[in-house]
């Protein structure tokens, strides 16, 4: 299992807490009020609840169900039924390895988290949902980086290849935006897109509406092949 | 200054105007509407009120008000000396507080009827619904992105307004309506803004963030 890009750091800030799946493994990750990161099977030991729906306190994270409360080292110290309880050490939510670099929360489900080695001087601009599948949505971005001559020079790389992150260059050549393809789930692919420091705000504005305008071709290709291949 | 709410405790427009109430400190009289299942807003007493037969209903110093976003411009306008919730000094954000008033119709629309439908099996075009809500919600996060690019939380400046206010609840609701907001990142931030404001308001599923004078249980 290879380290996936789960989010975007700055869209998770203290006292959040967000969901992500990457293949079967579905993870609450959340940021404790004094700024750590951390990543957990999203479900609480002691009922199963979701714990993407839970509260974060102080450095603790409280299950939204019975209130039990995991601290950063997931360990449940506190059960509000039971206050004079010490809870026994068993009782933890299986944790992920995850760490933070470039401005992106990269997450291993099945050994440590080694993020993939990206140009200096990103920024993160957004996290983007399309319903489609991964090849779908490269292409539209390869497509639409051809004629968008205000934005991109067209040329598109592939960074690490095998179409994870890609990078297209701006219209002087150099570092333009790089987009990191998240695991696709079965219905959509996530993708995160982080753009280089010299944009412009009208520029980076211009990019995000780029990114809608590619996420509506990529579903019109989606949608349009579907109706051609019904599902088998 | 009488002000009187005609009020349901699960309608996402009722708690636009009980929230706002509270954030800026307004005190008003509610009154209960069985809205399910006595269907009494439908009722002859509440229908010489409100012709629509909708909720809420304000009746504010004898003016009655029948359309929330009216409700929203009154209480901002009389009780917010500042003009930052209904920014009368500014053209250019008064006309987008404006725009995302009406924004807040399509939440209602779309969501607010989804929702209405999972909890009550309303009768609707559930598709239809949930197209328009997914092109809202989209909407909605790409604004917000971009406020991010010039430097602003809100969704018309960088202090919240009547609209922030008018597009909160059923934006903060559409899991009740079968719409998760994983796939809005920007939403959950300011969703979570919004709810960490002072005197924010809790409705039944909008809870208060519990990190707020509950550190006594935090051992660290």
């Amino acid at each position: 299992m290879t380290t996936e890009p789960i989010g975007l750091a700055q869209d998770l800030a203290p006292k959040g807490v967000m969901r992500a799946q990457i293949g079967h493994a579905d993870m609450a990750i959340w940021r404790s009020t004094s700024g750590v990161i951390s990543a957990w099977e999203n479900r609480c030991p002691h009922r199963g609840m979701r714990l993407s729906h839970g509260f974060v306190r102080g450095e603790s994270l409280a299950c939204a169900y019975h209130g039990w409360h995991y601290d950063c080292d997931a360990k449940c110290h506190y059960i509000p039924a039971h206050p004079e309880l010490e809870p026994p050490s068993t009782i933890r939510p299986a944790i992920y390895s995850v760490v933070e670099k470039a401005g992106i929360i990269w997450v291993n489900t099945a050994g440590t988290a080694t993020p993939a080695e990206l140009p200096d001087r990103l920024l993160g601009l957004r996290t983007i949902t399309m319903q489609c599948d991964l090849s779908t949505a490269a292409h539209a971005i390869a497509s639409a980086a051809q004629t968008n001559a205000a934005l991109f020079n067209g040329s598109v790389n592939d960074i690490n290849s095998d179409q994870t992150i890609l990078s297209l260059a701006n219209p002087n050549g150099t570092d333009g935006i790089c987009i990191l393809f998240q695991q696709p789930l079965a219905q959509s692919t996530v993708i995160h897109v982080l753009a280089h420091d010299s944009y412009s705000q009208n520029e980076l504005i211009a990019i995000s509406r780029w990114c809608e305008s590619v996420r509506r071709e990529a579903e019109r290709i989606m949608q349009s092949s579907n109706k051609v291949e019904p599902a088998k | 200054m009488s002000i009187t709410l005609y009020n349901y405790v699960l309608s996402g427009n009722c708690y636009k105007v009980r929230l706002l109430a509270n954030l800026l400190n307004i005190k008003y009289e509610t009154v209960a509407i069985d809205f399910h299942p006595g269907k009494e807003h439908q009722s002859e007493p509440l229908l010489k009120l409100n012709p629509a037969g909708t909720l809420p209903i304000l009746v504010a110093n004898g003016q009655v008000f029948t359309e929330t976003q009216a409700m929203l411009v009154w209480l901002a306008q009389q009780h917010d000396p500042s003009c930052s919730w209904w920014p009368i000094n500014n053209a250019n954000q008064l006309a987008a507080v404006v725009q995302w008033l009406g924004f807040s119709s399509r939440l209602s629309a779309t969501i607010g009827e989804l929702r209405l439908h999972s909890m009550l099996n309303n009768t609707i075009n559930i598709d239809s619904a949930q197209h328009g809500a997914k092109i809202c919600l989209r909407e909605l996060e790409s604004h917000l992105t971009e406020q991010r690019i010039i430097g602003q939380q809100w969704l018309t400046g960088d202090q919240p307004t009547i609209a922030d206010v008018a597009c909160f609840p059923y934006t903060a609701l559409s899991p009740d309506a079968g719409i998760e907001h994983d796939e809005y990142p920007l939403i959950r931030g300011w969703l979570h803004a919004l709810r960490s404001l002072d005197n924010f308001l809790t409705m039944p599923g909008i809870h208060e963030l519990h990190e707020l004078g509950s550190t006594i249980r935090d051992k660290t």
